[in-house]
């Protein structure tokens, strides 16, 4: 006969041949690998303080005609610490998701059981598919200020281990961070950036509940955020960057008024726009350069191949890093 | 009375709904500082659980999406009315508690039972619109007050404070609900289909 044994780590294993009697001669295998006989105490199989490299399948055989007496298949393993649970709303007002995760692993099969109570009524928590360790529970309820507790059990051969998590209905809405964040230089405008964002896909209802936004952008250059919260719109546009300059800009959300900020959006990158130095260009090629960088997408940086003596030309101003602030104060005026 | 379809009282009403919203949010903002003020005045635990106190209106609701904008109003109106009445009780006992009128919490206090009346005479606007018109107040007065302890009186006054602040939240989102210029935010019926 086959079957599973678990076993925890460091624990002393001792397995009998079946039925066999103990003074019976019997050979123990481990994967197929004779185990050496100070081992065996008689016809049982003596393991101390065994280890993970110890699960297996062992077999025993009757000393003369190698039958098979008994298997089984060895699992070592720990019982289960206590699970980390953690329970957040990004669907506002659909619903909740808890997900949860072992601190350590036990190398053995563990189940998970997670119970949702709402005052006196327990609520169901719709396991997702994928990934395995989410539920999903939906709102009965809005605006209660009676506390939801979630309690997730986790159970394997060796033990069993629970935690408890207690809040209520506000203070886990957490939007998902705004989704396609674009910025783009403004044309003709060295210091002007203009970003636009979409609300998280996530979110259900973004106009009966509206989402707060709040931007962060700075030169790459430099290590100090500029920020900016905005209480409606998807888009603004950043009129103090540095002429020239690489920026770095994120955006994150939150409702409007329950919960807290969401992680920062994917960073995008852009350059304010930057007229071509004319004195890389020959005459003929000004007129056309000037009219087409008005819509190219994204000039490249030019501050480093600009010239301390570069001309202004009319209305657009050429930006070089040592006269900088000089010049983009002069600029300024032309816009 | 403008049908509740026409332009003008369309205008009207998304004015109403904008303005109650900005009030609702300036209201929930102050209910908050009052709660963190009464707590710590009356020594109280702010995670103390409060049991559903008896003559509070609750703001939980189930299936809040499927409502009507009328019942939407009627039911905020029900619970501001209410709310105006709770808050005039409870400054009523804080000053006999204290002894005296003019107290930071007897301030806090009065400023909120004064946007509570606002916000409910916003609603009845509103649902003078819904060419409805808002309920009477009937019995007049607030529920008699439960003979309580001082201890309990003041866990009452807590419980009193976390709802209107759930309220306030949620009267935000009804407001919005209503200004949708949807079919489904209830306005009153046609002139052809009214009885």
């Amino acid at each position: 006969e086959s079957h599973i044994q678990y076993e925890r780590v460091g624990a002393d294993v001792t397995m009998k041949c079946g039925s066999m009697d103990w003074d019976a001669a019997v050979t123990w295998t481990a994967n197929g690998t004779d185990i050496h006989e100070s081992h065996l105490n008689g016809s049982y199989l003596i393991l101390k303080n065994v280890d993970l490299t110890q699960s297996g399948q062992y077999s025993c055989y009757e000393g003369s005609s190698w039958h098979l007496k008994y298997q089984t298949y060895l699992r070592v393993g720990t019982p289960p610490k206590e699970p980390v649970l953690m329970c957040r709303s990004n669907n506002y007002p659909k619903g909740f998701y808890c997900s949860w995760h072992l601190p350590t692993p036990t190398y053995i099969p563990n189940s998970f059981n997670i119970s949702v109570i709402h005052g006196t009524r327990e609520m169901v928590c719709e396991k997702d598919v994928f990934p395995k360790n989410r539920c999903h529970i939906r709102y009965l309820q809005l605006f209660s200020t009676v506390k939801y507790k979630v309690t997730l059990t986790v159970t394997n051969a060796l033990g069993k281990n629970s935690t408890t998590l207690t809040f209520d209905e506000f203070t886990i809405v957490k939007p998902d961070p705004p989704e396609s964040v674009v910025a783009k230089p403004v044309p003709n405008n060295p210091r002007r950036l203009e970003v636009s964002w979409q609300n998280p896909s996530s979110w259900p209802d973004p106009e009966s509940f509206p989402l707060k936004f709040f931007l962060r952008y700075r030169p790459l250059i430099l290590d100090q955020w500029q920020h900016v919260e905005l209480s409606d719109g998807t888009s603004h546009t950043i009129t103090d960057a540095y002429a020239g300059k690489e920026y770095i800009i994120q955006v994150a959300a939150k409702d409007n008024d329950i919960g807290t900020w969401s992680d920062w959006s994917v960073a995008v990158h852009a350059t304010p726009w930057t007229e071509e130095p004319k004195h890389l260009t020959t005459e003929a090629q000004v007129t056309e350069t000037t009219s087409t960088s008005t819509s190219s997408f994204m000039p490249p940086p030019t501050t480093k191949i600009c010239d301390k003596g570069a001309v202004v030309g009319s209305g657009a101003v050429a930006v070089c890093w040592t006269a900088g602030l000089v010049l983009a104060a002069y600029g300024v005026l032309f816009i | 009375m403008a049908a509740a379809d026409s332009p003008s009282a369309a205008l009207r009403r998304r004015d109403l709904c904008s303005r109650g919203i900005r009030l609702a949010g300036k209201m929930r903002s102050d209910v908050v500082d009052l709660l963190d003020a009464y707590v710590e005045r009356q020594g109280l635990d702010a995670s103390a659980s409060v049991a559903a106190v008896e003559g509070v209106p609750a703001a939980a609701v189930e299936r809040w999406d499927e409502q009507t904008g009328t019942q939407r109003l009627l039911e905020n109106l029900a619970a501001y009315r209410a709310f105006r009445a709770l808050l005039a009780q409870m400054l009523e006992e804080q000053r006999e508690q204290l002894g005296e009128a003019d107290t930071a919490l007897g301030r806090a206090l009065a400023a909120v039972l004064l946007q509570v009346s606002a916000f409910a005479y916003h609603l009845e606007e509103l649902l003078r619109l819904e060419s409805r018109g808002p309920p009477s107040e009937e019995g007049a007065g607030p529920p008699p007050a439960p003979h309580l302890g001082l201890f309990e009186r003041k866990l009452r006054g807590l419980g009193v404070l976390r709802e209107l602040a759930q309220w306030a939240v949620r009267s935000a989102r009804d407001l919005r609900q209503l200004a949708k210029p949807t079919p489904g935010s209830g306005s009153a019926p046609s002139p052809a289909e009214s009885p």
